[in-house]
């Protein structure tokens, strides 16, 4: 029902907040997602919404203000906010350190738009639950899963006049097969466009590792194990960086795990990380929320730590510059943490030949409930789930009792013994509030001597 | 706009077997101050409607900004769309039935938070932020306020016809000590948000934040030269705001019935409590009692009525150890047999369907006396605070907490502060581990405000309430 273009919204919000040095954005969602468990649909959820953020700086410090009403009075309020927000903040705090929203960068062409996708039609999600009941019908599993699309326009009406615009598609499934043993696997696949999610291939990888869980799983006590991790699992320990490792602003406060250690070797050589909007794997975006325009950005190059991510605030207390990773106008309370990492590929062919090189190990499909233990040592605490299992004499051969794992992302890192050839574009599908989709592109990988700290089995 | 949800839910009827309408308005304002500098002033207003139906057995739900006749319409006709869309659910289970839902409601609240001017708020919060800083070891200050009013007006296709207006209100101080030991944190009242309440602003006056920010500078900084907590299986004391987090992730989502059935197990998870578990299952020692009530005054998972019109209850989940109850909607309370919905469904704003979420879950009062009469009459072990981080498995059996700060417990003393402590177990092992809770006059509420479920992601506020309590046999470490 929002009839009216994100650019002129924006335009019309700026020039509510009048003389003020402010930012205008504009968000629009237009999304659906389609529930399913027990190989029935169980919630189905459509979103047409946009809202308007006014972000204005005075005397180094931003206020914001937003509503999802683009009325003339709701505008000239939300702008009201936002002003009076920050000039508080000036009266109470003093000169902040904030210095003013950049003058935006020239955007590149990308790839993140597919119009197809941007259609949701209902019928393509029926579609997609229907082959993956149908495959758990084939296989004696029980389909559980996701399946969702979405269309977000961004426009941001900045402070010297231009009014830039970002139109991106997403489209993400999951799927959970249940055995009849009560094991289970997991697949799922991210990407720009619907044409690339294949409902019936994904439904049957993860019903094959539910089916590999028929035996008995193993229960193996803590210690340290060899893995092979899927890019499902090595996603969630470029996850812990981008928040530990990073941030710029931990960085600047001295919590960070890169803190002095820069340009220092701190994972193996085999592990180049980037940071890479364009890269045509990844869900691209041209600019952060503070219209800086998103450019590569090396973060680690064969084991060496070179850089962290910056939005203007955490720029301005490191007396660096922005590298476009501003979470939210004038900053995220959280900090500015990467959403396109990359990871390049190694000289495997797939996980079955990472495999090969493990006498004794553990083959980690995905980790689950991951949290941050220590900032300082990226020292992460997380769960496997969905899909592991034994690896003897080089290869997979039976399910293991679901471990947790605690140890440090940079740890494993450095204990990388091999890469896969294959990076993929990996997501959880986790989208709270406003529709931002992002994952990394990372390959599967063996490591050695993995923490494990317990199971649910072994008490 | 009640006319309007009500034509919304008739005009669905011709095609759903059910219909419900939400209109929902909310206006949140967060400010934080950060080393003195202003971290966060953000003040949000949203409003929209949201139109659920059931078509054969399948939902569908759509959400539109706005308030307007046609908005809704379009809102009707998308979630008609997207549940006729689906494959079939082979077959409509009965949903547990509920007498249509009247009237109206409002929380308590003294003081309008929205009323407290801003230089109100950036001036108590400046006070607090200077008092950490005065501690030299102190790194990052943080001290934050969080301020929200949500009104809804809810209809459904059987009658259903209710308003409620919200009003919650709190805020929380963090010092960051950073040295060559590593960082370390402490909170007051709380980690993760503070305490927020159903309340004014009076609230957060109760809450004396600059009183408070001294001792939370100068325990922050007194941990970096802190032992490390040690390996070791012992007796373990939980202060309440930690002891609300175990409840919340081993206790509350395990007896969320759309885990139990299976309905998260591809996101949330499964349960491993059974579905026929009810008066058989044992969840923990004699001393656990746990209650599910969504009436408690000031709890942030209280209200009149659920966001599928089921009246607000307080429902027996643990009695003595053994399951006696489950966290429900009508459409799961239906499938195991339930004759009432427990009245879970809660919905994160307009533009969320209503899924099974936690209300107050609340452990029972002991007869331990006070804090300090247990750790007295506690030999040996360790006494922990504040949540640092939490993880536990997709069945909610295996957890890792790692507190804020711990101190030892020797002969029935407090003795050394001990830095990076973390505990582990497994759920029934763990509750039935419990030996020891506080009396009512240690028992109070803790709150969460970041309880993520659901695809698309919802947040979800809830209060948890308990005293301080004793588990033997916990494996205790430092990560």
């Amino acid at each position: 029902m929002s009839a009216q273009a994100p650019e002129e919204v924006a335009e019309r919000a700026r020039e509510a907040a009048g003389a003020a040095h402010a930012l205008a954005t504009v968000t629009r969602e237009r999304s659906l997602a389609l529930r399913f468990a027990r190989s029935r649909p169980t919630q189905a959820t459509s979103v047409d919404d946009l809202t308007v953020e006014l972000a204005v700086v005075t005397d180094g410090h931003v206020g914001r203000a937003a509503t999802n009403d683009i009325g003339p009075e709701a505008l000239r309020r939300c702008a009201g906010a936002a002003v009076l927000a920050a000039e508080t903040a000036a009266r109470a705090a003093g000169a902040g350190v904030y210095p003013g929203f950049p003058e935006p960068g020239a955007l590149r062409a990308r790839h993140g738009h597919d119009p197809e996708t941007a259609r949701l039609a209902p019928e393509r999600g029926g579609e997609a639950l229907s082959a993956a009941f149908e495959v758990a019908a084939e296989t004696a599993t029980e389909a559980n899963g996701l399946w969702t699309a979405g269309e977000v326009e961004t426009a941001i009406a900045t402070p010297s006049g231009p009014v830039l615009v970002d139109r991106v598609t997403d489209a993400f499934l999951k799927v959970v097969a249940f055995g009849p043993g009560g094991r289970s696997g997991y697949a799922a696949r991210t990407a720009v466009g619907l044409r690339d999610i294949d409902s019936r291939a994904a439904a049957a990888r993860a019903a094959g590792k539910a089916a590999a869980g028929a035996l008995e799983p193993v229960v193996l006590g803590p210690g340290e194990y060899n893995v092979v991790m899927e890019p499902h699992a090595v996603h969630e320990l470029l996850w812990v960086l981008g928040l530990s490792a990073f941030n710029g602003l931990a960085h600047a406060e001295g919590r960070g795990a890169l803190d002095g250690r820069l340009h220092t070797r701190v994972v193996s050589p085999a592990i180049n990380l980037s940071d890479s909007p364009r890269h045509p794997s990844t869900l691209p975006r041209a600019f952060d929320s503070e219209a800086v325009a998103k450019a590569p950005l090396p973060l680690i190059e064969d084991g060496v730590a070179h850089r962290v991510v910056h939005d203007v605030r955490s720029g301005a207390i490191a007396a660096a510059s922005s590298t476009g990773h501003a979470g939210a106008a004038g900053g995220a309370p959280s900090g500015p943490v990467p959403v396109n990492l990359v990871m390049a590929g190694g000289g495997a062919a797939d996980e079955q030949e990472l495999c090969a090189g493990v006498e004794h190990g553990i083959y980690v499909t995905r980790l689950w409930y991951t949290n941050v233990v220590r900032p300082a040592e990226a020292l992460f605490t997380a769960v496997t789930r969905d899909g592991t299992f034994l690896i003897e004499d080089g290869r997979v051969t039976r399910p293991v009792a679901d471990m947790r794992v605690t140890d440090s992302a940079l740890g494993v890192l450095s204990r990388v013994r091999a890469l896969g050839a294959r990076s993929v574009l990996t997501s959880d599908g986790e989208l709270y509030g406003r529709r931002f989709a992002s994952g990394s592109v990372c390959p599967p990988l063996r490591a050695d001597a993995v923490r494990f700290t317990g199971s649910a089995a072994s008490g | 706009m009640r006319e309007l949800l009500q034509d919304l839910v008739d005009s669905a009827s011709g095609r759903a077997s059910y219909a419900d309408a939400r209109h929902v308005r909310t206006l949140v304002e967060e400010v934080a101050l950060r080393n003195g500098e202003l971290d966060l002033l953000d003040r949000r207003e949203e409003e929209g409607i949201g139109v659920r139906v059931r078509v054969k057995g399948a939902w569908g739900f759509a959400a539109v900004r706005g308030s307007g006749r046609a908005d809704g319409e379009d809102a009707v006709a998308r979630a008609l769309a997207l549940a006729e869309a689906q494959p079939g659910a082979g077959g409509e289970p009965a949903l547990a039935p509920e007498p249509p839902a009247r009237g109206s409601h409002a929380s308590p609240c003294e003081t309008d938070p929205f009323e407290v001017s801003l230089d109100d708020k950036l001036a108590l919060l400046a006070e607090a932020d200077a008092a950490m800083r005065s501690e030299p070891l102190v790194s990052v200050a943080q001290a934050q306020l969080l301020s929200r009013c949500q009104e809804k007006t809810f209809a459904s296709s059987e009658g259903a016809l209710c308003e409620q207006r919200v009003t919650e209100c709190g805020g929380g101080l963090e010092a960051v000590a950073v040295g060559v030991s590593g960082t370390q944190v402490r909170s007051y009242p709380g980690s993760h948000s503070g305490h927020v309440a159903q309340a004014g602003w009076e609230h957060v006056l109760a809450l004396d934040l600059v009183g408070h920010a001294p001792r939370v500078a100068a325990e922050a900084a007194a941990l970096l030269s802190a032992p490390v907590c040690p390996s070791d299986r012992t007796t373990l004391v939980l202060a309440k705001e930690q002891l609300g987090l175990q409840i919340h992730e081993s206790v509350g989502h395990a007896l969320e019935l759309d885990r139990v059935l299976g309905g998260e197990a591809s996101y949330a998870g499964t349960s491993f409590v059974p579905a026929d578990g009810i008066g058989s299952t044992r969840l923990g020692s004699e001393l656990m009692s746990v209650t599910a009530d969504a009436t408690l005054p000031g709890a942030l998972g209280s209200f009149r009525w659920d966001d599928e019109g089921v009246q607000a209850r307080c429902v027996a989940l643990v009695r003595d150890g053994t399951l006696r109850g489950f966290l429900s909607s009508r459409e799961s309370a239906a499938e195991v047999g339930l004759e009432r919905s427990g009245g879970c469904m809660r919905a994160e704003g307009f533009a969320r369907q209503p899924i099974v979420r936690m209300t107050n879950v609340s452990l029972d009062a002991g007869t331990a006396g006070t804090l300090e009469e247990l750790i007295a009459a506690t030999r040996r072990g360790i006494y922990m605070e504040t949540n640092r981080s939490w993880s536990i498995d997709s069945r909610r059996l295996h957890f890792q907490f790692a507190g804020e700060a711990a101190w030892e417990i020797v002969d029935g003393r407090l003795g050394r502060m001990l830095r990076d402590p973390v505990y582990a177990g497994t759920t029934p092992r763990f509750w039935g581990g419990l030996d020891a809770v506080c009396s009512p006059s240690e028992w109070g509420l803790v709150s969460v405000t970041n309880c993520g479920k659901g695809e698309p992601g919802q947040l979800a506020s809830v209060s948890h309430g308990s005293a301080p309590a004793r588990f033997r046999d916990v494996l205790v470490g430092s990560g």
